[in-house]
């Protein structure tokens, strides 16, 4: 039973993880936080099933689909509605943010309606005997998928050269600039890179749960918003190690028989850290300049 | 000094403006009626009024309604009319806004000067609406109402619908003594009022006819991920489960049930009954149940409801009637009835003799109404999901408690 739910728990957390990701990497190089990142989430699941439904692609095939989408919306909304603001009062993209994410909402809402729809069934359901546990095909595709992309993506921030650039800036922004990065190309891809992580998560959460829905990316948005936070917003491991955090107690709260409290875990949680470890799980310590 | 006067100047066309737009928006809404009243000068007919939505949220209730009630007052007409008058439905929109509600129901009493409403399907307006109706002394007769707090607004107030407090006894009875449910579990969205209110009444119905619930679990409506409690669940070896919550929910947390390999099928209330919960729950939701108050199948039909279904199909393309408009169409009818046997269209006469209203046979079954104007139907209709479509599964009769 308690493994059981911990299989569950992980699940939900992978997928936290893989949107969390985003937020903590813009985070990390221009302090922004991307309220709209849930929406690219949201965006990606319904590429999702528009390749599946539209084009009858499988699985692998909707989900690159839905990358290279989500990464081609991320960076325009960096270029349309973040980077005029980049030098103003950090308040300002912020908003700007808020605002990209109601439009992406209510274009969606206009374009397919409130009503969920329903995410076509392309993998077999079956249930693999683990020992005391049944882990089903679907879970393990989300398993293996978002220990993929995360293994990936640590390649390219530890030995890629723009990973090394994205590392830079998110050092000290000004002095990478004067070092010769070009930073505006570093932000594009961070973006892109956030955004596909989304799309993926998007994909896998629509095959998981079986729905796509124009606001399924608030819900989602905030959760993956309080893992970055919870693991230390501006670390790439604290993203992962927050969401699967977050994945495990959501659902070893509803074992419990908490299941009314159940949104509310993420935020008790993300209180109770900030509290005790004010820059998170794997945040650095603030460091005064003198 | 000159830039005061522009002020004023701009105020004072701005007044102008509004008071002409809002002068001519009166006009026009009232135009209508007092055409309609001047072919058919009043006096003549006896009006009965239609209260619900034509646009806005609710629209498809208040559209199904009133296609009902139109049905019932031509049936009533070429049958040679009521008290040797013609029968008259005086529609109206309140585009789904409880505030425009009441200035429609006012209006329907004061200028129209209807002697029932039937409406509006929703529990909330009718609250609204019911109010003004008891103390203007005219009958309203919700077609669609199920929440509590409508009758006890006091005498003129009716409604025709099936009530949860009925149906899911009735069901359970069903479930337990014909299914063989004994152990069964509760799953409620405890950020709906429908599904809270619903899993009060199973329970206490469960526990009347001897089934165990062995587990409980809640969910929220908007949930996608119901893993952790259908892991719960699986725990327990159920018979069956108990789902008071929407389609939505209801089709994606069976698909997580067969997803983790149990096999068991649930049962709900009406908030289940929408295609789309096999559209999102597919194959999962296969043999899952639902009751309601009117289903239009024609092989278990009785006459009256037969001829209302197959006169819908005929002026409707061959869509079939639902829930609304056999209730509209029964509202009117019931209110017909009650005049005939009163021999008075005095809603303060009439009343009496519709509160009295026993064994009465309508296209949604029999309709009785309790010492509280509660209204006790029967038969329940009990679906089952076949083949992505519904079935009926089962025809229940109820007998007041």
């Amino acid at each position: 039973m308690f493994w059981q739910q911990l299989i569950n728990g992980l699940t939900l957390g992978a997928t936290y993880a893989l949107i969390a990701l985003g937020y903590t990497m813009v985070y990390g190089i221009i302090q922004l936080i991307n309220f709209a990142h849930g929406e690219i989430f949201m965006v990606g699941a319904f590429v999702g099933v528009l390749a599946i439904t539209i084009l009858k692609v499988n699985i692998f095939v909707a989900m690159f689909l839905a990358m290279l989408v989500c990464m081609a919306l991320g960076v325009t909304a960096e270029r349309i509605a973040y980077r005029p603001l980049r030098r103003s009062d950090r308040l300002a993209p912020l908003i700007s943010a808020i605002g990209v994410s109601i439009f992406l909402q209510t274009l969606m809402t206009v374009i397919f309606g409130p009503q969920p729809q329903a995410f076509p069934q392309v993998v077999e359901d079956a249930l693999y005997k683990l020992g005391p546990v049944q882990v089903s095909r679907v879970q393990i595709i989300i398993l293996v998928v978002a220990s993929f992309l995360m293994v990936g993506l640590h390649l390219i921030v530890k030995y890629v050269k723009i990973g090394k650039a994205m590392r830079a800036a998110s050092e000290d922004y000004d002095t990478a600039a004067l070092m010769g990065i070009n930073v505006n190309r570093v932000i594009s891809f961070t973006f892109a890179l956030g955004s596909l992580l989304a799309a993926a998560g998007g994909v896998l959460v629509g095959m998981y749960f079986n729905s796509v829905f124009p606001l399924m990316g608030v819900q989602a948005g905030l959760k993956a918003f309080c893992a970055a936070v919870l693991g230390g917003i501006g670390s790439i491991p604290g993203a992962m190690l927050g969401g699967i955090f977050l994945g495990i107690a959501e659902v070893l709260g509803i074992a419990a028989g908490y299941g009314d409290y159940k949104d509310a875990v993420a935020f008790t949680l993300l209180i109770l850290v900030l509290l005790f470890r004010p820059t998170g799980l794997l945040g650095r310590p603030v460091q005064r300049k003198v | 000094m000159m830039r005061r006067t522009w002020w004023l100047l701009a105020i004072a066309m701005l007044a102008l403006v509004l008071v002409a737009t809002g002068c001519g928006g009166g006009q026009a809404d009232k135009g209508k009626p007092a055409q309609e009243q001047s072919a058919t000068p009043s006096g003549e007919t006896i009006k009965i009024g239609f209260l619900g939505a034509k646009t806005g949220n609710h629209a498809s209730y208040g559209i199904e309604t009133l296609k009902g009630m139109k049905m019932a007052a031509d049936d009533i007409n070429a049958a040679g009319g009521l008290l040797g008058k013609k029968v008259e439905i005086i529609e109206d929109d309140h585009r789904s806004n409880p505030s425009e509600a009441a200035t429609v129901t006012q209006k329907l009493i004061n200028n129209n000067k209807v002697v029932a409403i039937v409406g509006d399907p929703t529990t909330g307006i009718t609250k609204v609406a019911g109010n003004i109706a008891q103390q203007s002394k005219v009958v309203l007769l919700s077609a669609g109402a199920v929440g509590p707090g409508v009758v006890e607004i006091g005498d003129y107030i009716f409604r025709d619908t099936l009530l949860d407090a009925l149906a899911a006894p009735a069901v359970t009875k069903y479930c337990v003594e014909t299914l063989g449910w004994k152990k069964v579990a509760l799953v409620t969205s405890v950020n709906n009022d429908y599904s809270v209110g619903l899993t009060k009444i199973f329970k206490d119905a469960l526990a009347k006819y001897g089934a165990q619930i062995v587990i409980e679990q809640s969910i929220k409506d908007g949930d996608q991920n119901f893993s952790a409690q259908v892991t719960n669940i699986k725990q327990k070896a159920v018979d069956g489960i108990v789902f008071t919550g929407y389609y939505t929910e209801g089709g994606l947390f069976m698909k997580e049930v067969r997803k983790q390999g149990l096999k068991q099928v649930m049962v709900g209330g009406d908030g289940l009954l929408s295609p789309k919960l096999w559209e999102l729950g597919g194959n999962a939701v296969e043999g899952s149940m639902v009751y309601t108050g009117f289903y239009p199948d024609l092989n278990n039909a009785g006459e009256k409801t037969k001829a209302f279904v197959q006169a819908y199909q005929k002026a409707n393309n061959n869509a079939l009637p639902d829930m609304f408009s056999a209730q509209g169409y029964d509202a009117v009818m019931l209110i017909a009835d009650a005049i005939k046997k009163a021999n008075s269209a005095d809603p303060s006469v009439f009343k009496n003799e519709l509160a009295k209203t026993q064994n009465w046979q309508g296209v949604t079954g029999t309709i009785s109404f309790g010492p509280n104007r509660e209204p006790v139907k029967s038969p329940v209709f009990l679906l089952e999901v076949k083949e992505q479509k519904w079935a009926v599964k089962a025809v229940i009769p109820v007998t007041a408690q």
